[in-house]
């Protein structure tokens, strides 16, 4: 898709961004990895390829692309994780931001319920709340027994949810998901779906990565399309959508 | 689900890590829950804790009170005073040093203070040491050596040797992040230190003399905290306090000084772990 089909499509946002301002402000990001010495300076990957998009307060931004085009890597410099090659991102000063995926950096030796509360400290939460919340984890990921069991004796369906969970709880300003609604078993893929269309129908800022086009369209305003770490469209999701659909079929 | 809105939204905590208490819970838990990681691994769980130490006095006491019988008088616990405080260091400093590495999986996911990490293993580190200090002391009380008031200067020998446990430890984590081939090299400097820091030998009787004897108290700070610690459990004798207080206060000066650096190189590090 060439540049001047990517500003056509993203034209009825810039107008309305106007009115509502940007929470994150992405100007030709680049990023690349290298390897660690000159001798293996030849072994090296660019992730990210001038990727310039902006996401507006309560939207719910989608990302597209085949495995290897640069979603989870753009997700990371949202979350403040990497920083870019090149470029910037300007986020509004103050802005709460989280990783939403599927495995939360788990340690494997240790129950559900430890790993969770981990994780929950490393979001910020202080003792006293992690405690309390537990037990709302446990009853969302329905692990059962599960849940005080290690983590290496789960399905990967199983980390899903625990992740998911885990992760659900976390009120920021900027959601960032990567992938997670894509494994689980089906009962609880629609719970999951469901609490986040809830919480997709607040106030909540989204940038949801996902291979499901179906759920892009369903659940976000607008999509960018990525292709070996370059934008091939932006727009909204239907048209996107759309585009990458009649590419991946042709 | 009806906590999907549970509080208010809180900053994150790589927004202000350094302004409450959650830096040491964190650092805590980590700590707390890498040991029972470990123990969980193996059959009798956390009571290796507290058996290696006692496997290894004894394997101590036959080599060199049996088979070797090296002649002078109390050597294994010369040896243990020294071997101890050295196992502290060389274990603890090897296992910050791959701190960051080997959490990769939290740090592709979490923007968090990487120096958590490090911080973590230095704590674990404390945790699973001072049931060897306790076993070292109730030897020299077996062996004779009465507890004496002079036995408190040990509070700040350790302080010490924790603030310069966490000073390599520190610098290492970063080295080994940015090159892991380090890591190899550290496990040799550990090797060397076992030979120059006064284990097997009094570091102020060394082979050069005194003049010898002095530069390696004064250049290996490991080797100066050993004789501290012999001298205190041993003789029951002062140390040369002007010494310490340096060493505590330069290291104290160092310790802020990586603070800033990982401040500074924090995502950095996270960008080399991921790369």
């Amino acid at each position: 898709m060439s540049p001047g089909r990517v500003k056509a499509l993203d034209q009825g946002w810039q107008s309305s961004c106007e009115a509502s301002p940007g929470v994150v402000d992405a100007r030709g990001l680049f990023l690349e990895f290298r390897g660690r010495f000159p001798l293996m300076a030849g072994h090296h990957n660019i992730a990210l390829r001038d990727v310039s998009f902006a996401v507006r307060a309560g939207e719910t931004f989608g990302v597209l692309g085949l495995n290897g085009s640069g979603k989870s890597s753009l997700l990371r410099i949202l979350a403040g994780i990497i920083e870019p090659t090149r470029g910037s991102l300007v986020c509004r000063e103050g802005l709460h931001r989280a990783l939403l995926s599927l495995d939360l950096g788990f340690r494997h030796e240790l129950s559900g319920r430890d790993n969770a509360y981990l994780s929950l400290l490393l979001q910020g939460w202080s003792r006293r709340e992690a405690f309390r919340c537990l037990p709302h984890i446990e009853a969302f990921a329905g692990l059962g027994r599960f849940f005080e069991q290690p983590v290496h004796n789960y399905s990967s369906g199983m980390r899903a949810r625990l992740g998911f969970s885990t992760a659900l709880y976390n009120q920021v300003d900027l959601l960032l998901i990567d992938e997670i609604l894509s494994t689980g078993d089906i009962s609880f893929r629609q719970r999951a779906e469901k609490a986040l269309e809830t919480r997709l129908r607040g106030e909540q800022t989204v940038v949801l990565v996902s291979h499901n086009e179906s759920q892009l369209e369903t659940l976000c305003d607008r999509v960018m399309w990525l292709d070996k770490g370059q934008v091939q469209a932006l727009g909204p999701s239907a048209e996107v959508v759309a585009a990458y659909r009649e590419q991946a079929g042709s | 689900m009806n906590t999907l809105s549970p509080r208010e939204p809180i900053a994150p905590f790589s927004l202000s890590p350094w302004t409450s208490g959650r830096v040491l819970v964190l650092v805590n838990t980590l700590a707390r829950f890498s040991l029972k990681a470990e123990a969980s691994r193996l059959y009798l769980s956390y009571v290796w804790y507290l058996v290696e130490p006692i496997l290894y006095v004894l394997v101590f006491y036959v080599v060199f009170d049996l088979f070797l019988d090296s002649g002078r008088e109390n050597f294994l616990l010369f040896l243990l005073c020294g071997k101890v405080p050295f196992l502290w260091f060389a274990r603890s400093v090897t296992l910050m040093s791959e701190s960051i590495v080997s959490n990769r999986g939290l740090i592709e996911q979490m923007d968090i203070p990487k120096i958590l990490f490090p911080l973590a293993s230095l704590l674990e580190g404390v945790y699973r040491q001072w049931p060897v200090f306790l076993l070292l002391l109730l030897i020299a009380f077996a062996q004779g050596f009465l507890p004496s008031p002079a036995w408190l200067w040990l509070l700040p020998i350790l302080l010490v040797q924790l603030l310069l446990i966490a000073c390599c430890g520190l610098l290492a984590g970063v080295i080994v992040t940015y090159v892991p081939d380090m890591r190899i090299l550290i496990s040799l400097g550990m090797t060397f230190l076992l030979f120059t820091s006064g284990i097997f030998y009094d570091a102020g009787e060394v082979g050069g003399g005194p003049f010898a004897g002095s530069l390696l108290l004064i250049f290996n700070p490991l080797a100066f905290l050993i004789t501290c610690s012999r001298e205190v459990i041993m003789s029951g004798a002062g140390i040369d306090w002007v010494h310490l207080l340096l060493l505590g206060v330069c290291l104290a000066a160092v310790l802020v000084f990586l603070a800033f650096l990982y401040r500074l190189l924090d995502r950095h590090l996270a960008a080399e772990v991921l790369a």
